[in-house]
């Protein structure tokens, strides 16, 4: 199987430095999408309180799926209910999950989400707002974000603004675009003021988990079948070798065998 | 016909009475469980939604990876003077098996749709491979059981029907759990931001596969030791020492392996700067792998069922914790937190357990799974009924 994986055609561009945690994209989500506060689709991450009286300073950042454009949920899901979108939106069927949990510890940057306090539980992930994207509007998130933190558009414009802004505004950032290359390159791309790992962004390799999976399973079926072989094979052999040593025995011994106890024998 | 029944219940040795009691106990949990949800009789959580349950079927299927080893053995590679123990092993991979298959019933979210697997299978996923394994496995290991529920019966005319078929059968089996051992590690192969680089590798898959085939001898070791003593029925000590004979070899494969994969990986140096975690992983090797390679090369230690019983024992215990590593212990927690079982969590699992042991029980007491092992001494007192079946097959 080869694959292919198309640059996404949205993306999303999230800006530390504008969060103000007022979590109103937290409230949106779970409006627009039904899913309790308790659980919800976005999150604030955050760098908790640093520095020295009265130099204080804390960063926070609304935080959600990625949308990889090779993602390792998509790869693990026992069933196929995660799927990556010709658009590059990772959408997930819950008529079809069978609540394994596997993509919770497939996912490299911990996104899936699970409603514990239901009793018959479905993942909680973001789906870019699809059915909004349907009706040309914005995801929930971005829409309703008040200070413009949470951009929204076609992913090569989001890129070229990360980059934009990265330049045109020295010291203000890291340089370093999260997402960008992250995982293999993902729809959502952060900037930040302060370096990733504080605001507790996984450190994710530039390639996806996805590729050594596919590597190891697609394998299997091949070993599979050079088993099932070699096992006859190796069943045969020794078979046909005991068979004959025993002939050598008999003839050596020269006694006449009579057919039907060399059958009995055979088996 | 309803005093019959009672008086047959009598017979039984007391024991079974317990476990059967426990099992219901766990199992009612269970069935709670699953009307209640994951929330309150759990302790997953976003960081931790795999707990003691998947570390459990990750350790069960290991020990039972007995079952295949010894067919491998006797079947393909005609090893035919450990052809005894194949029909104790078997039962026990068989209850092994299904619980496993039982305790991911509780486990799944979406209990109530787990026939998607058959329905929508996704192929490049690790844990698809392993459920449709562990299912075709398992219906396996009830043909080769079934010459010992039909022998005695009315079906008995179906036995050399099935007795026809057993090599090829036998022979997808070993393929099927040749292929589930390993892909058990393939579903940690995605895994690498979460799981210890002293566990995480790309060959997961074949240090699974290899230390299966260790810990199943083991439990062949161990389980013909142990009822050596309740039933006074066992294998001749030369089978004994045979299996055992295979081991260092197999755990030096595995330590090597081990060993230059961490070389390969440039993670030597973790071995001693990661805290707890460098201290299960050299539990998990030295009482895993280190003492018995060395216990098992002494030709006095695989000649004595005590000593080798306990050897199997280390084997297992490490092969066991292994998994749990894996699967638990290993796990970088996130944002601080982690995770330990909720009573219900365990009290499920025991359940399960001790339905195994019931149900082993049970077979043994009526059909003739010890047929072919030796009758070493008579009966104990505490189990006397356990004798009479299988000695009249003689
Ligand atoms: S971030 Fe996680 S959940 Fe989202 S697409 Fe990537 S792997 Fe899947
Ligand atoms: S929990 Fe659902 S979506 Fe996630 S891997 Fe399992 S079946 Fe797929």
């Amino acid at each position: 199987m080869s694959h292919t994986f198309n640059t996404p055609r949205y993306g999303f561009l999230i800006d530390a430095s504008k969060c103000i945690d007022c979590r109103t994209c937290m409230v949106s989500c779970s409006v627009e999408n039904n899913v309790s506060m308790e659980t919800t689709r976005i999150w604030i991450k955050e760098t908790g309180v640093t520095g020295t009286f009265p130099d204080l300073s804390r960063y926070t950042v609304p935080y959600h799926c990625m949308h990889c454009v090779d993602p390792s949920c998509v790869s693990a899901c026992t069933v196929g209910a995660l799927q990556r979108t010709e658009d590059g939106i990772v959408k997930y069927d819950n008529d079809i999950c069978i609540g394994c949990r596997y993509c919770m510890y497939a996912c490299p940057f911990e996104v899936p989400n699970y409603e514990w306090d239901q009793q018959l539980p479905l993942v909680v992930k973001c789906d870019m707002c699809f059915s909004r994207l349907e009706e040309g509007q914005q995801p929930a998130c971005a829409q309703t974000c008040p200070t413009g933190a949470i951009q929204f558009g076609k992913y090569e414009d989001m890129l070229a603004l990360a980059h934009r802004m990265i330049e045109e505004n020295p010291g203000k950032y890291v340089d370093h675009i999260y997402g960008e290359e992250e995982n293999g390159g993902t729809a959502t791309l952060y900037i930040s003021p302060v370096p990733f790992e504080e605001l507790g962004f996984p450190i994710a390799g530039t390639t996806s988990p996805a590729y050594s999976n596919r590597l190891v399973t697609e394998g299997t079926p091949l070993v599979a079948g050079a088993m099932l072989v070699g096992l006859s094979g190796a069943y045969l052999t020794i078979k046909n070798e005991k068979e004959e040593a025993e002939e050598e025995r008999r003839l050596a011994e020269q006694t006449p065998v009579a057919a039907g106890e060399e059958d009995s024998h055979a088996s | 016909m309803l005093r019959k029944l009672f008086h047959e219940l009598s017979t039984l040795p007391k024991y079974i009475y317990v476990f059967a009691a426990i099992t219901a106990f766990g199992l009612s949990i269970g069935i709670y469980r699953m009307y209640a949800g994951l929330g309150v009789t759990t302790n997953l959580s976003k960081a931790f939604p795999w707990g003691i349950w998947i570390s459990f079927d990750l350790a069960t299927v290991a020990l039972s990876g007995g079952a295949f080893t010894l067919a491998a053995l006797v079947y393909v590679l005609h090893f035919e003077s450990l052809h005894s123990a194949v029909r104790p092993t078997v039962l026990a991979g068989l209850l092994g098996y299904s619980s496993v298959l039982v305790i991911l019933l509780f486990d799944l979210g979406r209990w109530d749709r787990f026939y998607n697997v058959f329905l929508h299978p996704n192929f490049s996923s690790a844990l698809l491979e392993v459920s449709w394994c562990i299912a075709a496995y398992s219906s396996i290991l009830f043909y080769e059981l079934s010459p010992v529920l039909l022998e005695k019966s009315r079906w008995r005319r179906f036995l050399p029907t099935i007795k026809k078929y057993t090599i090829p059968i036998v022979i997808a089996g070993v393929t099927l759990s040749t292929m589930h051992q390993s892909s058990l590690g393939t579903m940690f192969v995605i895994m690498s931001p979460r799981l210890h680089p002293l566990w995480y590798s790309m060959i997961l898959p074949i240090f699974f596969l290899v230390s299966s085939l260790a810990a199943g001898i083991s439990l062949v070791i161990a389980g013909a030791t142990v009822s050596y003593w309740l039933f006074g029925r066992s294998l001749k000590i030369r089978i004994l020492a045979k299996l055992g004979w295979f081991l260092p070899w197999i755990l030096s494969f595995y330590v090597v392996l081990k060993f230059g994969e961490l070389l390969i990986a440039g993670e030597l140096d973790m071995l001693f700067s990661s805290g707890h975690y460098s201290v299960l992983f050299w539990a998990e090797l030295i009482i895993g792998f280190f003492i018995p390679i060395a216990w098992f090369s002494f030709k006095r230690v695989r000649n004595s069922r005590i000593l080798s019983m306990f050897g199997a024992f280390m084997i297992m215990g490490g092969v066991v914790l292994n998994r749990f590593d894996v699967t638990w212990f290993g796990m970088n927690p996130v944002d601080g937190e982690t995770y330990s079982p909720h009573w219900m969590e365990v009290a499920i699992l025991v359940g399960v357990v001790a339905g195994l042991i019931t149900i082993y029980s049970l077979v043994a007491h009526y059909f003739p799974v010890y047929e072919e092992t030796e009758l070493y001494r008579e009966p104990a007192n505490t189990a006397p009924r356990l004798q009479e079946a299988p000695a009249s097959g003689d």
